[in-house]
């Protein structure tokens, strides 16, 4: 069995409306997602805004309420456990978007770190300050500040302090929902050039979830690409990026921005093509209410949603 | 190590926090300053003289000095018990002033836990409460405490705030729990969840701290409106007794026409004594307010 399993999840939210807000419809944020997570891996989940790559994210770690599908965490189901102190919470842990909401801007940074140690680990007050102190260092933030607050740190230095916060139970999996689309550039390469490190320092697995290609291919082993709530395609990072089988991955991988200008006349031409082709085969790759079909292997790791008659 | 640390926290200190930049508002606002010296002074006053003075002889009838007017034994006169007037202010103040505060905290205290459970777990939870919470807020509040007042024959401060505590904690929890919807979408109220922290720890630790700003300013402008509402009951009769001296006592002589015509040092004492607690208050709590909103800011 692999080291995180996900059977055909689907995250539903209900839409309210007429009389007594029954329940008219449901929003399939998520429906019918399958994967695995193989330890000291990345598994980048890619999608356009509103694809479910977030909510599927969210519903692993218990933040949205699962409508049904299973959730294996190391053989164990973790599916709808809402209680604070279960293992598993130790074991996986969360990097958010946002890193300037995604602190309480009322606490100092001492407690924002010590807070998952102070949930889990008894430690004595000085342990504890040199645990955070080790954590801020561990980050490339100064030892020193724990005692200011979050509004005195730049973006970059407050996604550390997520960072920071996230790997302080040493978990085994850290699901990393768009860390770095908050940040500039420049900060984007800083930060995940030191979410590398950190994985190899503590042995993490990442579930990466962006709509960054680029950050994608540089971060990932494993891709799976989300399309109004389920998957279109799934493969290692070579198969998606040098052999993209389902028309909306090629017109995807196509979108990437190429920095050399000689080619301009050439990317834009080949990006044409493949708006003409998928707008052409829509119809064979969608089924009616513009949803993916379901995956078929085409090699061992290499999924694709294609129709039934091929 | 230890040092380092100490020093580093004083570092810290310097930026601004809450406290200093209430208190730069406050030096800018002149009045408000004023407001806020003139309020610590009656309450230190009036909670320390209140200690030397004996209610039990202040509210004793001497028939031989009726209506007697400021002088020397009296410095505020005497009222138709034959009363002393001065003592009855300092009393009356503190028993209205220990009200005002009473009643202020033990309702921000339920309308702050209230709103904070309401709005943070929400759903069906947040629907029953803000039911019974409606049924609260339609429940004749002046009819209910006038029932009080006839089927307990003596009553003190602290049943008096009780009561009234029953009736007026309904805006506060609602306006607690419209914040606390708000903020508790946050992301850093869902990291906490994903970092362990019991439901208890995020309401108390994590929502309480960033709703806190609009509780105090709530519970400031709060408590210049319960010096009023006893004032206001004891007036139309339902308040307390004479044997209790408040502020609204020494008020409701003036319905006497005598008293209003001919004998000011009765009533005017008390009633300026309302009117500048009250005023001084809301001066304090308009800073307060202003503090909290960067953008109104003066400071």
């Amino acid at each position: 069995m692999g080291f995180l399993k996900i059977e055909d999840l689907k995250v539903h939210f209900p839409i309210k409306g007429g009389l007594f807000g029954r329940t008219i419809d449901h929003v399939r944020a998520v429906d019918g997602v399958s994967f695995t997570l193989e330890k000291g891996k990345t598994y980048g989940l890619v999608g356009e805004s509103g694809s479910g790559k977030s909510t599927t994210g969210r519903a692993i770690i218990g933040l949205n309420h699962v409508t049904s599908g299973k959730v294996y965490f190391e053989d164990k189901e973790i599916t709808g456990v809402t209680k604070a102190k279960s293992d598993f919470r130790k074991d996986i842990q969360m990097i958010f978007q946002d890193p300037y909401s995604s602190l309480n801007p009322k606490k100092r940074v001492i407690d924002l770190v010590a807070e998952p140690l102070r949930n889990f680990e008894k430690l004595s007050r000085k342990e504890e300050r040199i645990r955070v102190q080790e954590l801020l260092e561990l980050v490339g933030l100064n030892p020193e500040s724990i005692l200011k607050y979050p509004h005195e740190f730049s973006g970059g230095q407050r996604q550390r302090i997520g960072i920071a916060r996230a790997v302080a139970l040493k978990p085994k999996l850290i699901i990393a929902d768009e860390p770095v689309s908050a940040l500039d550039v420049s900060v984007q390469a800083q930060v995940l050039n030191f979410m590398k490190e950190i994985q190899d320092e503590l042995d993490l697995t990442y579930m990466f979830i962006s709509h960054d290609l680029g950050v994608i291919k540089h971060m990932c082993d494993h891709i799976g690409i989300m399309y109004k709530g389920r998957y279109v395609e799934e493969g290692t990072a070579k198969e998606i990026f040098d052999n993209p089988q389902h028309i909306y991955t090629k017109r995807l991988v196509a979108a990437i921005p190429d920095i050399d200008p000689r080619k301009r006349e050439e990317m834009k031409q080949f990006r044409a093509e493949v708006n003409s082709e998928y707008e052409q085969s829509y119809n064979d790759y969608f089924n009616e209410e513009g949803l993916a079909y379901g995956l078929k292997p085409i090699t061992d790791t290499h999924l694709v949603a294609l129709p039934e008659k091929g | 190590m230890e040092a380092n640390v100490e020093v580093k926290a004083k570092e810290v200190i310097k930026s601004p926090s809450g406290f200093s930049v209430v208190w730069r508002e406050l030096i800018k606002d002149k009045l408000a300053l004023i407001s806020l010296i003139f309020l610590i002074g009656v309450t230190a006053f009036v909670y320390g003289t209140a200690i030397f003075l004996d209610q039990e002889e202040i509210v004793k009838v001497d028939l031989f000095s009726i209506y007697e007017p400021p002088g020397e034994e009296f410095i505020l006169g005497t009222d138709y018990g034959g009363r002393d007037v001065f003592g009855q202010l300092i009393i009356g103040t503190r028993n209205s002033l220990s009200i005002a505060i009473l009643v202020t905290l033990m309702t921000g205290i339920i309308g702050i836990i209230y709103g904070l459970v309401s709005g943070y777990f929400g759903g069906h939870i947040d629907n029953i409460m803000m039911r019974i919470l409606d049924f609260f807020l339609i429940l004749p509040f002046t009819m209910i405490v006038i029932a009080f007042v006839a089927i307990v024959p003596k009553y003190s401060v602290w049943t008096f705030s009780l009561i009234m505590t029953a009736f007026l904690w309904m805006g506060i929890a609602r306006l607690v729990r419209s914040k606390a919807l708000a903020e508790k979408e946050l992301d850093y109220i869902q990291a906490a969840r994903t970092l362990g922290t019991s439901n208890f720890k995020v309401v108390f630790k994590h929502l309480l701290p960033n709703v806190s700003s609009i509780i105090i300013v709530n519970m400031t402008i709060n408590l210049a409106g319960n010096i009023g509402l006893e004032s206001g009951l004891s007036f139309l009769g339902f308040g307390f007794p004479e044997s209790t001296p408040s502020l609204g006592t020494l008020l409701s002589y003036a319905r006497n026409p005598q008293t209003l015509e001919f004998r000011w040092w009765i009533w005017v004492p008390a009633s300026l004594m309302i009117l500048l607690l009250m005023l001084a208050v809301n001066n304090v709590g308009t800073a307060l307010r202003r503090a909290v909103d960067a953008r109104q800011r003066r400071g």
